[in-house]
């Protein structure tokens, strides 16, 4: 186990330190010149070469790149030059309003989907089962971000029930009680946490329900109902503890769905996040940031895996013979 | 058993409980008098420092003009020449001492919100490092005739030019805004570009800095013993959307009190029919237009092989429907620029002469110079190339975007191809930068005088900086040059003419739209006086009257 | 609309109701092609694709506007829906209904060549990993794990900020190759199972080749997979189009595709909504035929395939 999971670190740290290599090159190589200002001004090129060269974005690739990994072991992210301010700080900001944001669509995209799958399996083949099994089908098949699109409208344009971007009420919060803060922060969590959960939920329920069903039809669950346990007990203890394990490697895989997911959600409902951060600074040229938040998913995206392949290790011991690839069952 | 009812059931009270506590638990403040007052502008982007320097972003000079003041500002006729129109601000008065040297006298009450007086070597502190080349500001090059400022005494700053133009004034007051030098001596300038004082300011304006939420908000207040007199609003929260239809939706839901540019007719009439907003339009600094490389792509020691032909240029520029595309995008708000010309600048006067819209013209024209459809293809061709180019537009701009997919389809329908580069900002300014590019969609944000913009962007003096399209001619650089020098505004006024008419007939460019802005407050907000060159510049004037005031200016802080 | 326009409509209604009892017709013989009906929604999807293959093949029949064409940018621009213009038009004037008929065309091919790519180089890949095994499987499946590690929304942001502009056949590319390492996980995990059976270890002692072994022998078995994950691969294709045409880096105006259609309707969001709601609907429309059609070859084909490798979307 110790020798199975040092291999599995050493692989993720060198598959983390392969990503970030290759999108320097890429950014480096990528047409388009650093923005440093708005386009519609006139350019000072005397002074754009200057702040060129204080944010250290000439000289040769393998010169920038040396100092970029020196700077990186010392924990230093380096100057963003269209926010002006440290990466690192930049990071602090959105990182906590990313998280908010994928933890509150995980915990829908789990609740609803874990107990719709569930309900559906239980419910096989009857009318629940059929309108619920189109509905999660359309919530699977719709464009995250239209149907963004859509909620705002409806619910922030049209009925006005949910404010239509950012993430707080700059006028009260800050003066108010903490309660109201909070309750506010949650009202204006709810659009974005519901497109993202809401599609989630369709995927996590379609997978619960063929996962349950799959479990229904083997050996030892028949043995269990032969045996004369109760339908509530066999549900419980076998089908759904069954199913559990490989709803736990989608937890897993479910953490690159929400990072990236976001970027358009985050765009649409101006929530200040990381995929926000990440595709502006793409489009701006912004190397620093790019090189940061890419480092940060690909970590993520990696521990995510581990995490999963860890617990499901340590769930069913059997796997973990086939421990060779990143790949569990 | 297991089943799901309970979830949605919890799902829907969790939602229901958001519902009500966001509007029940709204405690109203109690603020009443003169000096409440909470307004909330919503903006599309945010700051990127708040040092001023080096600012190069819209929004943070917005900020800026509450939080740090010029020696003197231009008035609400925008006139550049002369001192006679600007307003004292730092400076209670001003004194000529010769032709070059200029007095500032420094108001004796103003102070710093620290409590430090402002004084005359904070002015030379400013000149200083507006001019150090490691701050590299984008206002050095607006100072290069300001030789030396000086200190003459803690009250009198002394201003010393290379030489004599109309608009020493302007240069002298507009471009720099006084920095508290004992605050930032001790930065070193290379990194005034990020440094910590950009994002906490501390300044000797009308309001305060209290607080900056990255991506989310901005809060200012009012400094109630500001020396020109206490601001009436108490509170302005600056609140940041990615972009313009999420700005507007934001206003019309009365989640925000103000917008300064609508920019849509879309976006105006959805303001307009909110019964809480007012809707101001004013003059705008912006002129767009459809340059064409008249250097070939990529290379320009060469005559572009389509644009380097005056008469092809005036030809497509006839084809183009610029009042029917500036309805379209622009509706009621904007108008046909006569040249490269905003309707902030004091010479702007749709007589001037311009290219007809006159598609029969056009053809011809392109037909006698050698383009015929002779494959019949719907594409004119000559020598077995067609009449194809690209255009490159920035992705960011929907109108922009709007107009190069507005203009493909009528140059169509003369038998002209034109494809469009649809990139980032970040690609389009290295091709322009590098002259890879046939034509280019482009707007500048003008300055309130054509005397930096115009040389910059449309002289020989341009090349290497902003005259991307590489426009060329002695006899447009020599008016410009007249118009510039020119001791009265009579005089300007016949050059800046006979040089626009220059551009125009040569046709570098079709100019296609000169914004007017279009603002939307809430009608509660009395005395709203927007100066077009910079909206925000006095809302330390802007007032509630007390038996307007709603919710959000009660509450106490 | 005109009445010709109508009419065609009607008979590409009629065609995919056809399709649909064709199709069952000639499956009714086989085992799989009973299964794949008996799922609830198969013959909805057909019909559904059928239907908007039609329509991209016979764009021009069942519109009555060029979709490039603006019909009057002063007066019919942001239209509502109305018997001449059934879908409305867009801020450009151009009739909505033409647009997604041809959108259609570009869409769906974008999907089915995308998925092409990312089947085939996924297949390869994961063919000669689960047949090699050893350090071959070792380093192409630690690649495909950087592949999995990067947010591909990220790869293709950067990836097109490489091209400036995107051709149709690069963003193809791009999107074919940044989605193949699902595929290439299931398809060696199929090898690593088949190529332990008698039939291949009897083909190898025979001395054929590799090459003959992994596609005579060893991907037609693992063949059941690969074609489900392709069909519920396209819908994820669309999709991805459709994000990134939102971006603004996807199919180039003004070439009409559903995600630049929603691209065009989105700042108009307010104003006229069904420049934004119809092609979403479409593509939402297209998207749930496909993964009904894949639910339905996966019962049919594969019974025991789990529902996995669905996740992972990137939109």
């Amino acid at each position: 186990m110790t020798a199975w999971l040092v291999r599995r670190v050493a692989a993720s740290i060198a598959i983390v330190f392969l990503v970030v290599t290759l999108t320097f090159i890429l950014m480096d190589v990528a047409p388009g010149k650093p923005m440093l200002g708005p386009t519609e001004r006139l350019v000072d090129p005397q002074a754009e070469a200057i702040l060129n060269r204080q944010f250290g974005l000439e000289g040769p690739i393998d010169v920038r790149y040396v100092s970029y990994l020196r700077e990186l072991v010392h924990g230093n992210l380096g100057l963003s030059f269209g926010l002006r301010r440290p990466v690192a700080d930049a990071l602090a900001d959105a990182i906590p309003n990313t998280l908010l944001l994928a933890g509150a669509a995980l915990l829908i995209d789990f609740l609803i989907g874990l107990a719709l799958g569930v309900y559906q399996a239980l419910r096989v083949h009857r009318i629940p089962d059929v309108v619920l099994g189109n509905v999660t089908l359309f919530l699977y098949s719709v464009p995250t971000f239209w149907l963004g699109l859509i909620l705002l409208l409806v619910f922030g344009e049209w009925l006005g029930w949910f404010p239509v971007a950012g993430m707080s009420d700059p006028i009260l919060c800050p003066t108010v009680s903490s309660f109201y803060c909070a309750m506010d922060r949650l009202w204006h969590l709810a659009l974005p946490a519901l497109t993202l959960g809401f599609v989630g939920a369709a995927g996590t329920a379609r997978f619960q329900r063929a996962a349950m069903l799959e479990v229904a039809g083997q050996d030892y669950i028949r043995t269990a109902r032969a045996k004369g346990a109760s339908e509530r007990r066999v549900v419980l203890r076998h089908q759904l503890r069954n199913a559990l394990l490989s709803f736990i490697t989608l937890f897993g895989l479910a953490f690159p769905f929400l990072l990236t997911g976001a970027v358009l959600i985050e765009t649409i409902f101006a929530w200040p996040g990381m995929g926000r951060l990440a595709t502006d600074a793409i489009l701006r040229r912004d190397f620093p940031v790019v090189n940061a938040a890419v480092l940060l998913a690909s970590t993520m995206v990696v521990v995510g895996n581990l995490v999963a392949d860890v617990l499901l290790a340590i769930a069913d011991p059997r796997l973990r013979v086939r421990s060779g690839g990143g790949e569990p069952a | 058993m297991l089943s799901a009812m309970p979830h949605q059931r919890r799902l829907a009270l969790v939602l229901a409980m958001l519902v009500l506590g966001s509007t029940a638990c709204q405690r109203a403040g109690s603020c009443t008098g003169a000096y409440c007052g909470t307004l909330v502008f919503g903006v599309v982007g945010e700051p990127d420092i708040l040092l001023p320097p080096s600012t190069q972003e819209g929004v943070s000079r917005d900020i800026e003009e509450q939080l740090f003041l010029k020696l003197a500002d231009i008035g609400l006729s925008t006139n550049t020449i002369g001192d006679e129109d600007f307003q004292p601000l730092l400076a209670e008065r001003w004194e000529w001492d010769g032709p070059l040297t200029l007095v500032f006298h420094l108001d004796p009450r103003a102070r710093w919100q620290d409590g430090q007086p402002v004084t005359a070597s904070d002015v030379a502190f400013t000149f200083d490092a507006y001019t150090d080349s490691l701050v590299a500001s984008p206002y050095r090059a607006a100072l290069r005739r300001v030789a030396s400022v000086t200190a003459r005494d803690p009250q009198t700053a002394v201003f010393r030019f290379r030489e004599k133009y109309p608009e020493m004034f302007y240069d002298a007051v507009y471009h720099m805004r006084v920095l508290p030098a004992h605050l930032l001596r001790g930065t070193p300038r290379d990194q005034w570009k990020t440094a910590p004082f950009g994002r906490q300011p501390l300044g000797d304006g009308p309001y305060r800095f209290v607080s900056w939420k990255a991506g989310q908000s901005l809060e200012l207040v009012a400094d109630s013993t500001f020396f020109l007199g206490r601001p009436a609003i108490r509170r302005l929260i600056w609140r940041f959307t990615p972009d313009i239809m999420v700005a507007t939706t934001q206003l019309v839901a009365d989640q925000a009190d103000g917008h300064d540019q609508l920019v849509t007719p879309d976006n105006i009439a959805r303001a307009a029919a909110a019964p809480q907003l007012t809707i101001y339009p004013y003059r705008g600094a912006t002129y767009g237009y459809m340059g064409f490389n008249l250097a070939a792509n990529g290379d320009t020691t060469q005559p572009h092989p389509i644009f380097g032909d005056r008469d092809v240029r005036r030809a497509l520029t006839m084809a183009v429907d610029r009042a029917s595309l500036l309805k379209s995008v622009f509706g009621d708000y904007a108008k046909v620029p006569p040249g490269p010309v905003s309707q902030l600048w004091w010479i702007w006067d749709p007589e001037m002469r311009q290219l007809p819209y006159d598609t029969t013209r056009a053809k011809w024209t392109l037909s006698s110079h050698g383009w015929r459809d002779s494959d019949k293809d719907g594409i004119r061709d000559r020598d077995g190339q067609p009449l194809a180019f690209h255009l490159l537009v920035s992705s960011v701009s929907t109108i922009r975007k709007t107009y190069a997919r507005l203009i493909q389809e009528q140059l169509r329908q003369v038998g002209v191809q034109m494809e469009i580069d649809e990139v980032d900002n970040s690609v389009v300014a290295e091709r322009l930068a590098a002259g890879k590019f046939d034509a280019v969609m482009l707007a500048w944000q003008t300055d309130p005088t054509p005397s930096s913009g115009v040389p910059q962007v449309w002289t020989r003096g341009g090349f290497g900086r902003s005259n991307y399209l590489r426009y060329d001619n002695p006899a447009f650089d020599a008016l410009v040059e007249k118009a510039t020098s020119a001791a009265t505004r009579a005089q300007a006024r016949v050059a800046w003419r006979g040089a626009i008419e220059t551009v125009n007939a040569d046709a570098p460019a079709i100019f296609l739209f000169a914004t007017d802005n279009v603002a939307a407050f809430h009608k509660r907000v009395a005395d709203v006086r927007i100066r077009p060159d910079s909206w925000a510049a006095l809302v330390r004037t802007w007032r509630i009257p007390p038996d307007r005031l709603i919710d959000r200016d009660r509450v106490e802080r | 609309m005109t009445l010709p326009a109508w009419f065609a409509l009607l008979v590409a209604f009629a065609l995919a109701t056809w399709v649909v009892r064709d199709v069952r017709r000639r499956t009714a013989r086989h085992e799989a092609g009973r299964r794949f009906f008996r799922h609830p929604t198969a013959a909805w999807g057909i019909g559904v694709l059928a239907f908007f293959v039609v329509v991209a093949v016979a764009a021009p029949l069942v519109t009555s506007y060029d979709p490039r064409a603006q019909l009057d940018i002063v007066h019919l621009k942001n239209q509502a829906p109305s018997w001449s213009n059934i879908l409305g038009t867009d801020v450009y004037s151009r009739d909505l209904w033409s647009r997604v008929a041809f959108g259609a065309r570009v869409s769906l091919i974008v999907g089915a060549l995308g998925m092409l790519v990312a089947v085939t180089v996924g297949t390869l890949v994961g063919a000669v990993a689960g047949y090699y095994r050893h350090w071959v499987d070792a380093v192409l499946m630690r690649g495909v794990d950087v592949g999995l590690a990067l947010p591909r929304i990220f790869v293709l942001l950067i990836a097109i900020a490489l091209f400036g502009q995107l051709p149709l056949t690069a963003l193809v590319l791009a999107i074919g190759l940044t989605s193949w390492f699902g595929t290439s996980r299931l398809v060696r995990a199929e090898v690593l199972s088949v190529r332990e059976r008698d039939f291949v270890a009897a083909a190898r002692a025979v001395g054929a080749g590799p090459g003959r072994v992994i596609f005579r022998h060893v991907l037609p078995n693992a063949a059941a997979p690969i074609i489900v994950s392709a069909a519920l691969g396209i819908g994820n294709v669309l999709l991805l189009e459709a994000a990134l045409s939102f971006l603004g880096i996807g199919v180039a105006s003004p070439t009409p595709s559903w995600g630049n259609m929603i691209a065009d309707g989105a700042p108009y969001l307010a104003s006229a909504p069904w420049t934004t709601l119809f092609p979403g609907l479409a593509i939402a429309l297209v998207v749930m035929a496909l993964n009904a059609v894949g639910d339905a070859l996966r019962d049919a084909l594969d019974p025991r395939q789990e529902e996995r490798e669905e996740r992972g979307r990137t939109t």
